[in-house]
Formats: C-alpha cells, sequence, structure tokens
C-alpha cells in the first residue's frame, strides 16, 4: 500500500541522524577547532552543502546538545514529569491550576522526544501512566497522538505536526511564572526547560491567579488558550443601517451603502440625505457602510426586502413565558441520506443536500417551482413589459420538488442567498457550486478548496460567500470572481464551520482544533482567536444584535461569546447528549434554539443570558458555569436527528430532520 | 493484554498480519517483518478512521460508514476499496481449526445470470417531506410524528415510586407541558404543594376524546370504531387517560357479562387488543382491571343470549389470545403472571381424580369436585383455549392429564338433551382434538393405535387417533406446535350473529339501543343494569336467564380471613347484580324463578394471591345437592333492596348504585339496557 500522507512543512529537525552531528560541527568551528572539525567531517562522511547550511540557532544547538546527553537516560523524563507534578500538587492554589495546564504540553512533548530518540517502550509506559491523568478535554487528542509509535509516523502525523510547529500557549499570573523559575533553577535535568523554551509559550498576565473555573472556561484548545494580545484589535460588531425602505405600496429603493462593487455603476445619490436624517441612530460599534463594499440592491431585491419588512411588523414576540411553535419538516426514505439543509429567508423553500451528490429543493408553499423557458422562447418576450419576470417562467412545469446534480460527492451544505435567486452549496469534490434557482441549473464551479469543503455561507448582504474545508483555511469569495478574495488561513485542523457576521464585515469560524476564530473580511486578518470549547465546533450563528456568537460542539456543549472581548460570555450546561448541528436565533433575539444529533430541540432563553453577563463584570469572573435555568424547554422528534433550525420572518421555528426508522 | 493496553488502542498481532500474507500468497512471513507491518498498518489504518470521523462528523451521523472511509481514501489520494458497499456493517464469520481461529467476511459467490435474469428490484421509495406540529405555543402536541411524552420508562418509574414526580415537578425535558404564566409563578412564590400525586386531570380536549373514543368503540359505526381502535393503538399520549379507558373495560365487562351482550364484550375485547398494541403506554398498573375482564371473557359461563345460535366461541378464542399476549408481554419473575393465569384456567379443568391425587387436603376438597364436576362446558372451552395459547408445554402439562375426564363429559353432554350443551360439548370436542393433536404427535411414536388411545385418553381416543394420524401424513402442519393449530382453527372475530334468526343480531339490538343512549346519557348519569327483558330484547315470552358476575378480588391469604359464618355472600334475587367482594369465602348466589330453564350463571373470577377460587372452600352445605352448586333458586323475586340488605350483613362491598332500585321497579316500563360511558364510575 501507498501512503502519501499530507506532509508539507513538518522541519524535520531532530530526527535526522546527522542533526547532532552538525550541531557537533557547528560547536567545533565556534570554537575554532578545526583539525577536530576535518576529521568529524570525513568521517561521518557530510556533504558539502550540509556542512555549507550550518546555521542551526544558538537555541536550537543546545537543546539538541543538551537532548542529546539525556538521551541515553529515557528514565529522566519520567523522573522530570514527577517532579514537576508534585511541584504543581504542592503550590499554593493561587498558582496551582494555572501552573496545570503545563502538565499537558510537557508531557505531550517529552512523549514526542522519547519516540525521537527510539525509547518505544518507554514511550509506551510514560503515556500509559501519565495519560489517564490528564485534562479530559484532551483525551480526544491524545487518543489520536497515542497512535505515533515510532520515530516515522511523526512525520506527517497531523497532531505530532501541529505540536512540533507551533508553541503551546499557557497563561500564568507573574508570582506563579517565577514560581515555576524557581522550580526549574533547582532542576538538575534540563528537559523540562528544553520543552518550555522550544514548544512552550508563556504569557505572563499581571493579574492574580485564576480560579479552577476560569482556566477551565477558556482552556481546551489545540494549543492551549488564546493569548490576551491576540484580541486587543476593536471590532465593529455593530450592524449596518438597514437599506432605507419605504413599505410597499411605494416602494422606494434606495440603500445607504453607496459604495460600489467594482462592475456595478454608482447611481442613486438623490436619496442621500434621506440617509444623513438617520446617522445619528447608527450604532457607535457599527462599522462605516462603506468599509466593506456591498451590492447594490436590485428592485426585486427591495421588493422582497419589503415584503421582510412588512411581514416582520406582523412578528409575534417571544419570551420565556411565550414560547415559539415549531413546525418540523421530516425527510422520509432519507435514512442516512440526507446531510443538509437549508430553508429561505421567506421560509418558502427548503434544500435539503444528499449523499448522493444531488440537492433537492421543496417548496414549503403551495406555490410550484417553475423552471425558466427556454432561449429561443424568451426571444420573444417584450423586455419592456412590466411583469417580465411572470412571463419569461415556463408555465406548464409546476414542481412541488426539484432535483440538482452536479456535485460528485456528499453534498456538506447549501445555503439560499438572501433574496432567494440563487443556491450554494459545497461538497466532497471540493468545489463550491453556485446553482440558479430560476433556471434550475448550475452557474458556476468555485474552485479553489483542495480537498472536501465542509461549509458555506452567503453574506447576509449577498453578493459575497465564505466557505471553509478540510484544507484547515476558509475562503472569501465574491459570486463574480472564480477566484477567492481572501483566504483565512490559522486554523490548525478542519474548519468545520463559517459564518458572516450580519454587517458582512467580518466572518467567524470554527474548527475541530477547538477555537473559534473571527476574520476581518477587509484586511483578512485574524482578529478574534476564542478558546473554550471542548470538542470540535460545527454550528455558529451571529446574535441578531451582532455582539453575540453562539457556537454549538461535537460534544453538544453550547457556548456564547461576546465579540467585543473575545471572552467566553457563557457555558450553558450541557443538555444535548449529541453533536450540536443547528443552531437559530428568534428574530426578535430573545430565544435561542439548538437543534442536534440527539433528536431534539432546545429552546434557551437568550435574554436572560446575555443580562446576566452584561449584568457581571465583564471580564474573567463571567465565565462561571450558569446553571440550567437558561434552557426553557426541549422537545424530542421521533428519532429524526435535526439538520437545520429557522425561524420565520413571523418568529415561528421551523425545524428539519430526515427519519431515521424507529431504533 | 491488560485494560490499560486499550486506553490509548489496541494494534494489530503478528499473527494477523501472517494470516494475512499467506492469503496473498507469501508463505513464510518472519517474525520481525510481520511485526514491523503489524505496526505499520495499524497506524495508518488508525490515521484513516480518524480522517474518516471528519467525515462521519460532517455528515451528521453519529455511525462510521464504509462510505466515510472510502472519501478518506480518496482525500489520501489511494486507491478506494472496491466491493465493500454495504448500507449497514459487513458481518464477520468466525472460524478455527488447524489451532489457529480466524474472523473474516464472507464473499459469497454471485451468478450473474441470475442477477440478470431476476426481476429488477423495486425502485427505492423516493424521499418526501412531511410536516408536522411540533409544539405549538411551547406545548407538545401529542400526535403520532412526535414521540410519546411520558416514555415508558418514566411511566414505569412513576408507578414504581410515584415520590420522583412529586420531587422533580418541572420535568420540562419530558413532558413538553408550560411552565409559565401561573403556574411558574406559583411555584416561585412559597407556596406550599400539599398533594400533586397521580392526580391525572384531563383537559377539556382529553375528556372529549375520551368521551368520543369510548362511544366510537362501543357504538354502532364500525368505521368509526376502527378509527377509534387505530387511535387507541396508535396515539403516544393516552397515558393520562388510561386508567379511566381501563376502568370503562372493566365496569364495561361486568355489565355486558350479566347483560350477555357478546357484541359488547367483543368491543371491549378490541379495546384492550389496542391499549396492548400501544407501544407508548405502561400497562403493568392496570392489569388488575384488564385481567379479571379478559379472563371473564374466556371462562364466563354465557355470553351471549342465545349460546345456541351466537358465535360467544369466537371471543373466548380472542379473549384467549389477548390473554397470552398480556403473559408474553408482562410475564416477569416477581408478578409471576403467567403462573397464575395458568393456574386459574387449570382450576377450572380440575376433575375430581384429579383433585383426590393432586391436593388431597382439607375440607375444600369436595367442594371443589362437585364444583367442577359441573363446570360448564363453555367454561371448560374456555379454560382449554385460555391454556391451549399459553403453549404446548401449558397443554401437556395441564390438559393432557385431564382428557379422559374431559371426554367424560363430552360424551355425557352429546348422549344429552339440551342443544345448547350438545353443541358446547362438540365444540369442546373440536377444540381439545385441534389442541391435543399435535402435542401427542409429539409425544407418541408413531404406530398410532385406537385401543392404545382409547385406553389412554378416554372416550376422545379414537378422534385423537385420526387427528393424529391425520397430521403426521400432512407435512405442512408437521412443523406447528399445538398453538399454531389453535390458531388456525379460531373462527374469525365477527361480532355478529352467526345464523340467522327471527330476533335482531346483538349487535342490531345494541346499535338500537346506543341510538337511544345519547338521550339518555344526558338525563341519568348512572349504570343501568337490567336483566329483565326489554321491549327490543329477542325473547319476551321466557324471561332470559339471570347472569351474575362475581369478581372477587381476594386480596387476603385465607388464614387471615374472619370467621366462616361472616364470610359468606348470599344474594337472592331475580335481577342481575354485581357482587364485588372482598376477603369472601363463598359466595352463593339465587335468582331467578324456579321454573326459569337454564341454570343460572354464575362467574367466579377470583385473583387471590394463592389463586384459590373464592368459592372453593365454601362449606358443603352452601351448596344444595340438587340444583348447581353455589346456586339456589328462590320462588318469588325479591327486590333488590332486600337483597342489598342481606348481603350488608356480610362484610363485602356490594356495587350498590341506584342501578338496582331502578331494576327493580318490575312494573314500570323499562328503559332499554343502556351502557353509559361510565366515566363517572372512575
Amino acid at each position: 500500500m501507498l501512503f502519501t500522507l499530507c506532509s508539507s512543512s513538518f522541519v524535520n529537525k531532530m530526527g535526522d541522524k546527522s542533526t547532532p552531528l552538525l550541531a557537533v560541527l557547528q560547536l567545533l568551528r565556534k570554537y575554532n577547532l578545526k583539525g577536530t572539525e576535518e576529521i568529524l567531517r570525513k568521517e561521518a562522511s557530510l556533504g558539502d552543502a550540509e556542512y555549507e547550511n550550518l546555521d542551526l540557532p544558538e537555541v536550537e544547538l543546545a537543546s539538541i546538545l543538551t537532548a542529546h546527553h539525556t538521551e541515553s537516560d529515557p528514565y529522566s523524563y519520567e523522573f522530570a514529569y514527577e517532579s514537576l507534578k508534585k511541584f504543581i500538587e504542592n503550590s499554593l492554589d493561587i498558582y496551582k491550576y494555572e501552573l496545570s495546564t503545563l502538565l499537558y504540553p510537557i508531557f505531550v512533548h517529552m512523549y514526542m522526544v522519547l519516540i525521537l530518540y527510539e525509547h518505544t517502550t518507554h514511550a509506551a509506559n510514560f503515556l500509559e501512566k501519565f495519560g489517564p491523568e490528564q485534562e479530559d478535554y484532551y483525551q480526544e487528542d491524545l487518543k489520536k497522538f497515542s497512535i505515533v509509535k515510532n520515530k516515522d509516523q511523526i512525520k506527517g502525523n497531523e497532531l505530532a505536526e501541529i505540536y512540533s510547529s507551533n508553541k503551546f500557549v499557557v497563561q500564568l499570573s507573574r508570582d506563579a511564572s517565577s514560581q515555576l523559575k524557581r522550580f526549574l533553577h533547582e532542576q538538575k535535568t534540563t528537559v523540562i526547560i528544553n520543552i518550555i523554551n522550544n514548544h512552550i509559550q508563556i504569557e505572563v498576565h499581571d493579574g492574580p491567579g485564576r480560579s479552577l473555573a476560569q482556566i477551565r472556561a477558556t482552556a481546551g484548545g489545540m494549543l492551549g488558550e488564546a493569548t490576551r494580545n491576540e484580541n486587543r484589535t476593536k471590532v465593529y460588531y455593530g450592524l449596518l443601517k438597514e437599506p432605507d425602505i419605504q413599505l410597499p405600496p411605494v416602494p422606494v429603493e434606495d440603500e445607504e451603502e453607496t459604495e460600489e462593487t467594482p462592475d456595478k455603476p454608482k447611481k442613486k445619490k438623490a436619496k442621500k440625505d434621506n440617509i444623513f436624517m438617520k446617522k445619528p441612530k447608527s450604532d457607535p460599534n457599527a462599522p462605516p457602510s462603506d468599509r466593506i463594499p456591498l451590492p447594490e440592491m436590485k428592485e426585486t431585491d427591495k421588493l422582497e426586502k419589503g415584503k421582510a419588512l412588512r411581514e416582520a411588523s406582523k412578528r409575534v414576540h417571544l419570551g420565556p413565558d411565550s414560547l415559539p411553535s415549531i413546525c418540523f419538516y421530516t425527510l422520509l426514505n432519507s435514512g442516512h441520506t440526507a446531510i443538509c439543509a437549508d430553508i429561505c429567508d421567506d421560509s418558502t423553500l427548503l434544500a435539503v443536500g444528499f449523499n448522493n451528490s444531488t440537492i433537492k429543493v421543496w417548496t414549503l408553499t403551495p406555490v410550484k417551482l417553475r423552471g425558466m423557458k427556454s432561449a429561443e422562447k424568451l426571444q420573444d418576450i417584450d423586455r419592456e413589459a412590466g411583469d417580465v419576470l411572470v412571463r419569461m417562467m415556463e408555465e406548464k412545469d409546476r414542481d412541488t420538488c426539484r432535483t440538482l446534480f452536479g456535485h460528485s460527492g456528499p453534498v456538506y451544505k447549501v445555503a439560499f442567498d438572501p433574496f432567494k435567486n440563487l443556491l450554494l452549496s459545497c461538497s466532497e469534490d471540493s468545489t463550491v457550486r453556485l446553482w440558479s434557482l430560476q433556471c434550475w441549473t448550475c452557474l458556476v464551479v468555485y474552485r479553489g478548496h483542495v480537498w472536501p469543503v465542509w461549509a458555506v455561507r452567503w453574506s447576509p448582504h449577498g453578493h459575497y460567500f465564505a466557505s471553509a474545508g478540510h484544507d484547515r483555511a476558509a475562503r472569501l469569495w465574491a459570486t463574480d470572481h472564480h477566484q477567492p478574495l481572501r483566504i483565512f488561513a490559522g486554523h490548525l485542523s478542519d474548519v468545520d464551520c463559517v459564518q458572516f457576521h450580519p454587517n458582512s464585515n467580518y466572518i467567524a469560524t470554527g474548527s475541530s482544533d477547538r477555537t473559534i476564530r473571527v476574520w476581518d473580511c477587509l484586511t483578512g486578518t485574524q482578529v478574534r482567536i476564542m478558546t473554550g470549547h471542548k470538542s470540535p465546533i460545527f454550528v455558529l450563528s451571529f446574535s441578531v444584535c451582532g455582539r453575540w456568537l453562539a457556537s454549538g460542539g461535537g460534544g453538544g456543549e453550547l457556548m456564547i461569546w461576546d465579540i467585543s472581548t473575545g471572552l467566553p460570555a457563557a457555558t450553558l450546561p450541557p443538555a444535548h447528549t449529541a453533536p450540536i448541528h443547528a443552531l437559530a436565533f428568534s428574530r426578535d433575539g430573545t430565544i435561542l434554539s439548538t437543534g442536534s444529533l440527539d433528536c431534539s430541540i432546545k429552546l434557551w432563553d437568550f435574554t436572560a443570558i446575555t443580562e446576566e453577563v452584561s449584568g457581571e463584570e465583564i471580564g474573567n469572573n463571567s465565565t462561571v458555569q450558569k446553571d440550567d435555568r437558561f434552557l426553557l424547554r426541549s422537545f424530542p422528534t421521533k428519532n429524526s436527528p435535526i439538520k437545520d433550525l429557522h425561524f420565520t420572518r413571523r418568529n415561528l421555528l421551523l425545524g428539519v430532520g430526515s427519519y431515521e426508522g424507529s431504533s | 493484554m491488560g485494560d490499560s493496553d486499550f486506553v490509548y488502542g489496541s494494534s494489530l498481532s503478528i499473527d494477523s498480519m501472517k494470516v494475512i500474507a499467506e492469503s496473498i500468497g507469501i508463505g513464510s512471513l518472519g517474525d520481525d517483518a510481520a511485526k514491523e507491518l503489524a505496526d505499520d498498518v495499524t497506524y495508518r489504518l488508525k490515521v484513516i478512521l480518524q480522517d474518516a470521523m471528519k467525515f462521519m462528523h460532517h455528515s451528521k451521523r453519529q455511525k462510521l460508514s464504509i462510505t466515510d472511509i472510502d472519501h478518506t481514501i480518496k482525500s489520501k489520494n489511494i486507491e478506494p476499496q472496491y466491493g465493500f458497499l454495504q448500507p449497514d456493517s459487513l458481518p464477520f464469520r468466525f472460524a478455527s481449526g488447524g489451532g489457529r481461529e480466524l474472523h473474516f467476511i464472507e464473499e459469497k459467490e454471485i451468478d450473474l445470470s441470475e442477477i440478470l435474469s431476476a426481476p429488477p428490484p423495486k425502485v427505492p421509495l423516493d424521499v418526501s417531506v412531511r410536516t408536522h406540529w411540533l409544539s405549538v405555543d411551547g406545548v407538545q402536541p401529542t400526535v403520532p410524528e412526535n414521540p410519546p411524552p411520558l416514555t415508558k420508562e418514566i411511566q414505569k418509574l412513576e408507578s414504581v415510586d410515584p415520590i420522583s414526580k412529586l420531587n422533580k415537578p418541572t420535568n420540562k425535558d419530558a413532558a413538553g407541558k408550560p411552565m409559565c404564566g401561573k403556574a411558574a409563578r406559583l411555584k416561585a412564590s412559597e407556596s406550599v404543594h400539599v398533594k400533586q400525586l397521580a392526580t391525572h386531570e384531563l383537559s377539556v380536549e382529553q375528556q372529549l376524546y375520551y368521551k368520543e373514543i369510548t362511544e366510537a368503540c362501543v357504538g354502532s359505526d364500525e368505521g368509526r370504531r376502527a378509527e377509534a381502535l387505530q387511535s387507541l393503538a396508535c396515539d403516544p399520549g393516552l397515558h393520562e387517560m388510561l386508567p379511566r379507558m381501563c376502568t370503562f373495560i372493566s365496569e364495561g365487562v361486568k355489565v355486558n357479562v350479566v347483560q350477555n351482550n357478546l357484541a359488547l364484550l367483543i368491543y371491549l375485547m378490541r379495546m384492550v387488543k389496542a391499549l396492548l398494541d400501544n407501544q407508548s403506554l405502561y400497562l403493568e398498573k392496570y392489569l388488575h382491571e384488564l385481567i379479571p375482564s379478559v379472563s371473564t371473557c374466556i371462562v364466563s359461563r354465557q355470553l351471549c343470549l342465545r349460546p345456541e345460535m351466537d358465535n360467544h366461541w369466537a371471543l373466548r378464542d380472542f379473549a384467549s389470545r389477548l390473554m397470552a399476549q398480556i403473559c408474553k408481554t408482562f410475564n416477569t419473575s416477581t408478578n409471576n403472571l403467567q403462573t397464575r393465569v395458568t393456574r386459574l384456567f387449570a382450576k377450572a379443568l380440575q376433575c375430581p381424580s384429579q383433585t383426590n391425587n393432586e391436593n388431597g387436603v382439607g375440607p375444600s376438597m369436595v367442594t371443589t369436585m362437585k364444583e367442577s364436576e359441573k363446570t360448564p362446558l363453555a367454561s371448560l372451552y374456555g379454560a382449554v383455549q385460555g391454556l391451549a395459547e399459553l403453549g404446548p408445554e401449558v397443554v401437556k402439562v395441564f390438559i393432557l392429564p385431564r382428557v379422559r375426564w374431559l371426554g367424560e363429559r363430552v360424551e355425557g353432554a352429546l348422549s344429552g338433551l339440551g342443544g345448547a350443551d350438545r353443541q358446547a360439548a362438540g365444540n369442546l370436542k373440536q377444540q381439545l382434538l385441534k389442541v391435543l393433536a399435535p402435542v401427542v404427535r409429539q409425544l407418541r411414536q408413531p404406530p398410532d393405535l385406537p385401543e392404545e388411545y382409547k385406553r389412554d385418553y378416554g372416550y376422545l381416543g379414537p378422534s385423537l387417533v385420526q387427528m393424529v394420524a391425520k397430521q403426521r401424513s400432512s407435512p405442512a402442519g408437521g412443523g406447528g406446535g399445538g398453538a399454531v393449530a389453535v390458531v388456525t382453527c379460531t373462527p374469525p372475530l365477527v361480532p355478529s350473529a352467526p345464523s340467522p334468526s327471527p330476533s335482531p343480531s346483538p349487535l342490531q339490538s345494541h346499535s338500537h339501543t346506543f341510538s337511544t343512549k345519547t338521550v339518555e346519557t344526558v338525563a341519568t348519569r348512572n349504570v343501568v343494569i337490567s336483566a329483565s327483558p326489554t321491549p327490543q330484547s329477542p325473547a319476551p315470552a321466557t324471561p332470559p336467564p339471570q347472569k351474575f358476575v362475581i369478581v372477587a378480588s381476594q386480596q387476603k391469604p385465607p388464614q387471615a380471613q374472619p370467621a366462616s359464618g361472616a364470610s359468606h355472600i348470599v344474594v337472592h334475587s331475580s335481577q342481575p347484580a354485581i357482587v364485588r367482594s372482598q376477603n369472601v369465602q363463598s359466595v352463593v348466589v339465587t335468582s331467578g324463578p324456579a321454573g326459569a330453564a337454564p341454570p343460572q350463571k354464575v362467574v367466579v373470577v377470583g385473583m387471590p394471591p394463592q389463586a384459590a377460587p373464592p368459592a372453593s372452600s365454601a362449606p358443603a352445605s352452601a351448596a344444595h345437592p340438587s340444583h348447581p352448586p353455589l346456586v339456589q333458586t328462590a320462588s318469588h323475586p325479591p327486590a333488590v333492596a332486600s337483597s342489598a340488605s342481606q348481603v350488608s350483613q356480610a362484610p363485602v362491598s356490594v356495587v350498590a348504585k341506584p342501578v338496582f332500585t331502578r331494576g327493580g321497579g318490575g312494573g314500570a316500563p323499562q328503559p332499554p339496557p343502556e351502557l353509559d360511558d361510565l366515566s363517572h364510575l372512575a
């Protein structure tokens, strides 16, 4: 069997047998011991090329040489780890919990060093002895990592690469770090010092030592906690002004997002003054409306928007005392074939992506799905006619369901555009496809991802969309470009989900490395990194106000994040027993609904959650576990895992699931 | 391997590698090479599996499938594995031999021509969308599309440990009831909740539903009944109404047995069947009501007005199957349900000689003998049927030893004069043959000699020989046990008169009854039990025989009972009466004018823990020798009130309702027999 495991940039520093020799050579050269150097070179039969490239950094050199020294003594690792553990256990409570976050990275790297030096049996013993006592949220990683049993396997192993090429972040208070320093000085062996120097980034903060609960709230990332400096950038989390649309019957257009996209001519400056009148009301946290060029609305889009506003005025106000009704769409005969579902904004269409590469679109209203007329017939139509949009549709074929063929692998996500004309889908075949809901054909195939694409999302304003996939990157696209506008790289593992901020200026991504990152669409930089999830993140949703981000994880946990600070606002008690794959905020932002593979929909009192947070001091102590008073109600289905949730404009909750037979 | 090895994964063994190497033609794989390979293959397999997990998660599944592995392999640029496409998991087969054990996937050779010539498989059903309300304003409606509001486990927990419900009154997750508004405020305030236990308050909708369902179930419209039964069998939210449903059934059976209303009994049994079929109900709590009702329908002496015409045998068969279903579903080692039911039926079959042999103890012996000797044939039929449904083993142990005696009874009745008796005996004989033949066939070796059979089985011997011989000759009947044969012979359960008769069939007469009922229901909320001939009654000239149902739920062991004098009930009545007795050892019911030809029917259904029939210990003096035991005739019909007063001397509770006074008003125009919805009885 031939395996070409995805090896990319792993710098094989220590694994190579000649590395210690090179280090010695460099040392000899440093002290100008030419004769010895020459003899050694000959004896080791090293090529000139390697000899010329002798420029190992000083620290590396030291570590290699000291490591070389301890290589002979595999027991020193176990001893060193035990003494570190003892030191941490005996230290004061205020330091203890922070210091204990060091244990896991040191453990992992010791294991890796043992493997590198081919003490495989010692490594296995070491793993068995200390592995089970690591934090529960690292066990999953540890299981994955434990398959590495010899030197060759380190090369190309996903986790081993991540651990060796990145630094694990540990946050310590100033006192705790000085305690640690003192301890390390007293040690005879240098193994721990080497590991800390090479693989651990210790962030010292000035505050007092944190409590266990505080640490647990933010711990869990694949590489430790997020550092504070990374979250200092200001994020404009406010909402853009709503386009100023008078309610029909006088559907006046007019949007404030005047910045035009390159391909669309600018027009309509006349209404400007109208906008100025609105300006004082705008959110102080909102980005300038032209920060990201947004598309101009077409006439039809405005009609749609107007309809939405009218609907919104009729919506039910929800709260703990008035829970929404839930209408559930069960996909029958789908078994395990249905993967994802989406309901369009006005709740008239349902799209489902299937295992067998097809996409099906159902109409949820009596209005049937109609195709467009053929090109010859379209020519005959009077383009100036008022009802041109109606006329160009075929009258005869009317279906309640249409199937879209094109992908060559399971369809992992489908998404309707805000104006119900287009559909995006992403698939295992590493493409994103754009479909027209008028001619029911594929319009564009976006290639860019190399591996399966897990998620795709529209910008709330249309035109832009974001995709994320197995290649550990998220991409920002515009529908009229066949190449991505931005590539957001930084996640250490698969990017499992992506979500646009309501103001279209930012996207959030959730990943298997258990971090959520927020990226600026304008600059392409990472503006937030949020740790605290203990399992992969499968679904994200921004609150209606734009400040909060809800995330659902593989273990069924639900977390609420404050975008303004990048800190977890609430870790809700685990109510679901299976991965959460659907999240929806009610249109007035009071209720959060979650749908999970455990076949239940749960409703949460989001107002209470956010009030709680803003009531407290937003900061370290806001991260206490909340009890279950936020959970309003749970609605089980009959063995139908929830694939999607959607609030209609009038605040009726729609759920989609596929019935998997009686168990 | 210790447990610790499995904490961080197991690995392929060297032996596996060698076996795999052999399978591709490498005979001698060195240990070192095998070890090296095993490690490497283990690692690579695990890498693939870890990635396959991602594909599984993104397909929103919790079970790894073969396609996930295919996609992973594809993403690693490896040629995928072909031929493993299987919707479900591939089963491993096990084989051992030559000191080695092997697990392998069986690959069957597929004949292509067969596939080509075979008709194309059915096109799988297309995916469709179905809509339902999962919640309406925060409350989950109990429709079949939603899971039952209380799972069986919770219902069980509640019945086993009612405190748990009190401790957790806001079971939001399960109940789906709103905890908002007033209730929530009440909870929030410091109000003291005194009692919240098992009060099943029915909402108006539920009351309406209950009314509709019960009316439809016993009404005349077969279409509505089918719908109602369907609802009972499928609806997930019935548990709150269950106590009332069960009471409805048990009271209904009591009343209708007395009235010999075959059609209604059948309807009620069909309700029981529907409830048993409902997957979401925890019926254990209500078995004490259902089992007596069902057993009444099996062994009752008379279930219809004209035993010679009506097909009450079908009801007995149906109820027997229900009983078997109950036993199968609910029998546990603690409630010993099947044992108790078996014992109940077996007692009915007790023949005198058997009694002497088996439990020749004390004074009860005599009465048992006398009583069982005169057990009506219909009851015998029911008991045989009930036992037969419980399986061939039961038949072997309980029926076979008594076949000689049963044969005597059949012989006696067949030679007798009574038309009904003759028919009953014929039926019983048929039934016995059908039940016994498969068992006997299994027991005895082929040479079937009529003499031997005659010797062993008495009167039924010769017929049995024929039956067995027939079964032996027909291979089709070979596999089936006794139960199978029984099931096939059961007539269809159609609640209508089997033969044309001048009088209306029970179905018709009662449909009429029910058409008038609704009016009555509003006026009087009482059960009216009237056995005197009604205007609609088929035979107004001769008063039909009176029937009594006595349901004795004997809760105490016999020795704990009061002195014998106080524990007998004597009821004199020309009217039917339901006597519910507790702590009773004997029940004597006298009734009817002396001239009434058919014997009085007394059904005694007891569920004592020791399963001693309530009458078994009655003193011999209670039974008049010249009359059927337990029944004395009174020359004049006394008023029911007087019977009640007599009864009141004994420590029994008589279901004394206004009913009786009504029935007693002999001269007054009788209202048609009616069955109220009984809800008030609950």
